[in-house]
């Protein structure tokens, strides 16, 4: 065995950081994409303007310089709040950011303006006659949005979603910047101990090549189970 | 049947699309086992007077009574819509309607295509809605392809199976628009018997078609539009057989 210095169970709950953070800000990205494709896709004025300036801004400005904007801005953000909360009602509250939330909150920010447009163009994929036949039927918005539009919408969507997912998963190295432990936070420190950067950064690169791979198979077998119907029809008769 | 109300009655409908007028006034009573046709060139308003009666399209004046419950409209700063889109959704629910390029959900099998709506906006149980789309299956003569796909069938499979899906809701009137029109020749008259069997067996129909021998042979009333107003209406024989407008004269003879 490699002799990781005694930096591998460290190592190893760094890797578990980096998988939560990633997962949670896949979660929140979702949400909000969908939440912005959905605004974009609306007659609402306002929630269309609202929409199209997020998704400008937040591709616009690079992902670093948002997390630091959200970290030490939120930061001061809250504290002012919480002053004003002091002078006016003498409450006394502190409230520190903590670096796991603000990673996670920063990249799903990020992310869900990405998973905002791959969800308007799939939701535009969609047929409309599709649509039109489940209003025909007395189903309500809801109802055809659960049976209908979102079953063929993901059909549309799952390429671009694996692949924000890939590129949101290796942006989690990002939140060492803000002092959280993931794993590249961890093998930076323990490179700068032992001056062996390889010893450290080559199993972190195969574990988020790891983390892809898995992520690779999942997303096709999504893709297999939202392409039924659509395939090539001898795929199905053989 | 006198206290049986009237499937479907729709009164003085007119529809704008921007300035242009496409239904001036349009009136309609569809009696139960009543078949009405809907003829007329492109661009009559046909589709578009079919589709104001279950509310795809708004319409901008006029009326809508589905067995005798009248559906009611507000206006607002967007113009006229329904007060109350739940009470849309249960009147859809007796109007099915089968379409042009048939619609049936591609992402589900054709059974799965026949049971979704009774279960999720009707309330059926699973296996009583099951049951009767294997009998109407049965019926149009596709049973045995009840496990597939829409894009694994043929267009004229695919417009029988469409009308097993609006079978399957027990409707009050069935609406058809252009049925046949999306079909290669060879597989219309498959889809034309189907709809000539639930003719005979008293099914309250509105067709929107170009086939004049199926107006001809099996609706009760014809309607000829023009310019989004009824040039002619009466039963076939007079319609059809005895035109008194050069228009539909015209619309009726021989193109080639």
């Amino acid at each position: 065995m490699i002799d990781l210095k005694g930096y591998g169970p460290r190592l190893l709950e760094g890797a578990l950081v980096t998988v939560e953070v990633a997962v949670l800000s896949l979660l929140l990205a979702l949400i909000l994409g969908l939440l912005t494709a959905s605004a974009k896709l609306s007659r609402h004025v306002l929630l269309h303007r609202l929409a199209t300036l997020y998704t400008t801004l937040i591709r616009g400005v690079p992902d670093l310089v948002l997390m630091l904007l959200l970290f030490f801005g939120g930061q001061i953000g809250v504290n002012m709040i919480t002053d004003w909360l002091y002078y006016q009602f003498d409450v006394d509250i502190f409230i520190s950011i903590n670096e796991f939330v603000a990673g996670v909150v920063t990249i799903g920010f990020i992310f869900g303006a990405y998973m905002g447009e791959t969800f308007r163009g799939a939701f535009l994929a969609v047929d409309s006659g599709q649509l039109e036949a489940g209003r025909a039927y007395g189903m309500s918005s809801r109802l055809i949005f659960r049976r209908i539009q979102f079953p063929q919408m993901m059909r549309h969507a799952l390429p671009g979603l694996g692949n924000n997912w890939m590129v949101l998963l290796k942006t989690t190295a990002l939140v060492s910047v803000i002092g959280l432990s993931d794993m590249v936070r961890i093998a930076a420190e323990a490179t700068k101990a032992t001056h062996e950067p390889f010893l450290f950064m080559v199993p972190v690169a195969l574990i988020y090549l790891l983390i892809a791979s898995v992520s690779e198979w999942g997303v096709a077998r999504l893709q297999k189970r939202y392409n039924v119907g659509f395939g090539e029809a001898d795929e199905w008769n053989n | 049947m006198a206290d049986t109300p009237i499937p479907l009655e729709v009164r003085d409908i007119t529809k704008r699309f921007g300035d242009t007028e496409v239904l001036k006034g349009l009136s309609l009573t569809a009696h139960k086992g009543d078949v009405i046709t809907l003829i007329g060139a492109s661009g009559s308003g046909k589709s578009t007077f079919l589709r104001c009666m279950n509310l795809l399209e708004q319409p901008n004046e006029g009326e809508l009574i589905v067995h005798g419950e009248n559906i009611a409209f507000k206006t607002t700063r967007h113009g006229r819509e329904p007060a109350d889109w739940k009470q849309v959704e249960r009147i859809r629910a007796k109007l099915s309607m089968v379409f042009q390029s048939f619609n049936l959900w591609a992402h589900m099998t054709l059974l799965e295509n026949v049971i979704e709506a009774p279960i999720h906006v009707l309330g059926k149980p699973k296996r009583e809605a099951v049951e009767h789309a294997r009998q109407l299956l049965d019926r149009v003569g596709l049973l045995d392809h009840a496990d597939y796909y829409p894009a694994q069938m043929s267009g004229g499979q695919q417009q029988r199976g469409a009308i097993a899906r609006a079978l399957a809701m027990d409707p009050e009137v069935m609406l058809f628009d252009e049925p046949t029109s999306a079909l290669d020749p060879e597989l219309v008259g498959d889809v034309l018997k189907v709809m000539r069997d639930l003719a005979d067996e008293g099914r309250t129909m509105i067709v929107v078609t170009h086939e004049m021998s199926f107006a001809r042979d099996v609706s009760s009333q014809v309607i000829y539009l023009h310019q989004g107003m009824i040039e002619e209406i009466g039963p076939p024989k007079e319609v059809l057989d005895n035109p008194q407008s050069d228009r539909l004269k015209q619309f009726l003879a021989p193109k080639h």
